[in-house]
């Protein structure tokens, strides 16, 4: 800044005080100015600082919290984990059992007597079998009252039910139960040998196999040689034992021929006995065997 | 040939219907596959018939083979005819039955033969252990008349017979004496059914009408009916009476089953019962002897019409009618099963009487 020169000439320092005085109101009014400029900068700095530590502040709780929470929440987990394994773990267990206890009730009825209950008393099976051979299944529904009748049943209609159930149905069930038992297991037997007969061994018989409902008496006539010489065999199968599988009385002639050498004779008595001791389908399994035998030694 | 078998061969072959004579005439066996490749079934009926009897000519069909065909042709056409059920009874203590076709059939001929000289006997065997027999009768002095036969269905080894109801009555003693002795039995009884279905008779007589068993092996559980209202209707409204109508649904189940039920056509009854008045002093109700009446109900299809009965709850009336009675039938000594589920369906159904 100029310094005023109070020794300048009139003219030029009158104009120069009062420009002076201007020039020195102008400053003050400058400064003053930006000392209010500088005042409200610096209060919104200070406001701004504020702020920002509060910001500051309150992020540091935020995180504090959040890791307070994961940590209590693994602690949660860790706590509830083991509780959960267990629930999951018998609820498994029950329904395996469940599984176990339902598959033996359908099994049991390889055993050949099974049952169930049902709303009025039970209804029986009675699994038929021979030689190991799973056969037909019959049913009985039984009503317990007072006195004990059978609602309805599958039992063949020639299996004389209404007399085993005269004799033992309101006295002992259990004897009820396996006599029947015991005529069902018997004629699927029968008529399982009846079948076998006719499918397997169709080429040894030279007629149609007759047989009867209870498959108690059969009769046919069969040839040792299909295609040979020999002559055919009748035989009449009489079952009157309705709970046995083989047969009570056997009969075989020789067809056409009156009187037969002791060769032939031999053979027909043998095969008496075979048909009397074995089942029907074996005998004549062994009959197919032995032809071969002899094939064989013709042969050779 | 003779002419009246022609002839009979003739009126069998016209009665069956076009899109059946294929198959009989196959079951029939009697004429071969290259005699009937020769004929021309897409011709009018008449001309495949005359040609037919030209080949059964040609190979001396005979009365038993023209029978057969009949037979046959009854056995496709079974309801035409409507059929009694007999029922035969051994004495206590008999011998194990040993049934062989060939000697009933012989001794049913036999029987036949001998009472009547003129009869023609035919048997027909069929899978299910049942024998189809056709008799035409005739007298000592006339031939068989082979328009109006009787036909007997008897399952071997049971005691049970089915016969076509015939017009020539006089003959039914001797046919029942026939099979009674053939089939090893001692005494024949009619039953009190009827029907034009041998499949229901057997059903019923069987007793093969129920043939679901509740067994562990089955996977589908006892199904719940819905009642059939639930799908239409707003959850909000509640029907009434839904307690009773499930009721009412869950009693028919039981004793009606979920089968198809043997297809009758009427049953009678026969019932005593007092009469119960209000008032004092009625005529009808001082009366010492009981009531005799016969109450006969009958439906094309009558189980079935019983059985949707219920659950329209017009049961209660009848049900009154026949709680007050003693004895729901006489005449047979026992009531056969299906007639005593008849009579018990009523008494659970409602109780309070």
């Amino acid at each position: 800044m100029e310094q005023a020169n109070p020794l300048r000439p009139d003219g030029e320092s009158k104009g120069g005080v009062l420009a002076h005085l201007e020039r020195l109101e102008t400053q003050v009014s400058r400064s003053h100015k930006q000392s209010e400029e500088l005042q409200s900068v610096q209060a919104q700095e200070g406001a701004l600082g504020t702020k920002i530590h509060k910001l500051r502040r309150l992020r540091d709780e935020l995180r504090a919290a959040v890791r307070h929470r994961r940590a209590s929440v693994k602690a949660c987990i860790a706590n509830v984990e083991p509780n959960q394994t267990v629930e999951i773990n018998e609820q498994e267990a029950l329904e395996e059992k469940l599984e176990n206890v339902k598959a033996i009730l359908q099994a049991y009825h390889f055993t050949g007597l099974s049952g169930k209950l049902t709303s009025r008393g039970v209804c029986v099976c009675i699994s038929t079998a021979f030689e190991g051979n799973l056969l037909d299944s019959y049913f009985v529904d039984l009503v317990i009252q007072k006195p004990l009748r059978i609602h309805h049943h599958s039992v063949p209609v020639f299996i004389p039910l209404e007399e085993i159930a005269a004799k033992y149905l309101q006295t002992n069930i259990q004897h009820f139960l396996f006599s029947l038992c015991e005529y069902l297991n018997a004629y699927s037997g029968r008529k399982y040998q009846a079948d076998r007969l006719q499918s397997d061994f169709a080429a040894l018989l030279t007629g149609p196999l007759q047989r009867n409902p209870l498959c108690n008496l059969l009769s046919f006539t069969y040839k040792l040689d299909p295609g040979g010489q020999s002559f055919p065999f009748c035989a009449r199968l009489l079952y009157k034992d309705l709970t046995a599988t083989l047969p009570t009385d056997v009969t075989v002639t020789c067809q056409g021929v009156e009187v037969l050498s002791t060769s032939w004779e031999e053979q027909r008595a043998s095969h008496e006995t075979l048909f009397c001791t074995k089942p029907l389908h074996q005998v004549f399994a062994s009959f197919t065997r032995k032809g071969e035998k002899l094939d064989m030694s013709l042969v050779s | 040939m003779d002419e009246t078998i022609a002839e009979f061969i003739k009126r069998t072959i016209l009665k069956i219907p076009m899109n059946e004579l294929t198959t009989i005439l196959k079951a029939w066996d009697f004429l071969s596959e290259n005699q009937l490749q020769t004929v021309n079934f897409r011709q009018r009926k008449e001309s495949v018939v005359q040609h037919l009897i030209h080949l059964c000519e040609e190979k001396h069909a005979s009365i038993s083979d023209a029978a057969q065909l009949d037979i046959i042709y009854m056995q496709f056409h079974q309801h035409q005819k409507v059929w009694d059920v007999f029922q035969m009874s051994k004495g206590p203590g008999e011998d194990v039955d040993l049934f062989d076709m060939k000697q009933f059939k012989n001794s049913f001929k036999k029987i036949l033969q001998r009472a009547l000289k003129n009869v023609t006997v035919s048997f027909r065997e069929t899978e299910e252990n049942a024998v189809w027999i056709r008799i035409a009768w005739g007298t000592q002095y006339t031939k068989p008349n082979q328009y109006k036969p009787t036909y007997v269905v008897y399952y071997s080894q049971t005691p049970y017979a089915f016969t076509s109801s015939s017009m020539l009555r006089r003959n039914t003693p001797l046919l029942g004496q026939a099979l009674t002795i053939a089939s090893k039995h001692h005494q024949i009884v009619k039953m009190d059914l009827r029907s034009r279905y041998l499949d229901s008779l057997k059903a019923i007589v069987f007793k093969q009408y129920n043939q679901t068993f509740e067994t562990h092996n089955s996977t589908t559980p006892l199904q719940e009916r819905s009642l059939g209202l639930d799908i239409n209707m707003d959850s909000r409204i509640i029907h009434e009476n839904i307690v009773e109508k499930e009721r009412v649904q869950r009693i028919t189940q039981e004793t009606f089953g979920d089968y198809p039920q043997p297809q009758l056509e009427f049953a009678q009854y026969k019932l005593e019962t007092k009469f119960k008045s209000g008032l004092n002093g009625s005529i009808l109700a001082e009366r010492e002897e009981p009531l005799r009446c016969l109450i006969k109900f009958s439906s094309p299809h009558l189980l079935e019409a019983l059985k949707s009965l219920a659950p329209a709850a017009l049961v209660c009336r009848i049900q009154k009618l026949l709680c007050y009675s003693g004895s729901h039938s006489q005449g047979t000594q026992d009531p056969s099963s299906w007639q005593k589920d008849l009579y018990l369906l009523f008494v659970p159904l409602y109780p309070r009487c």
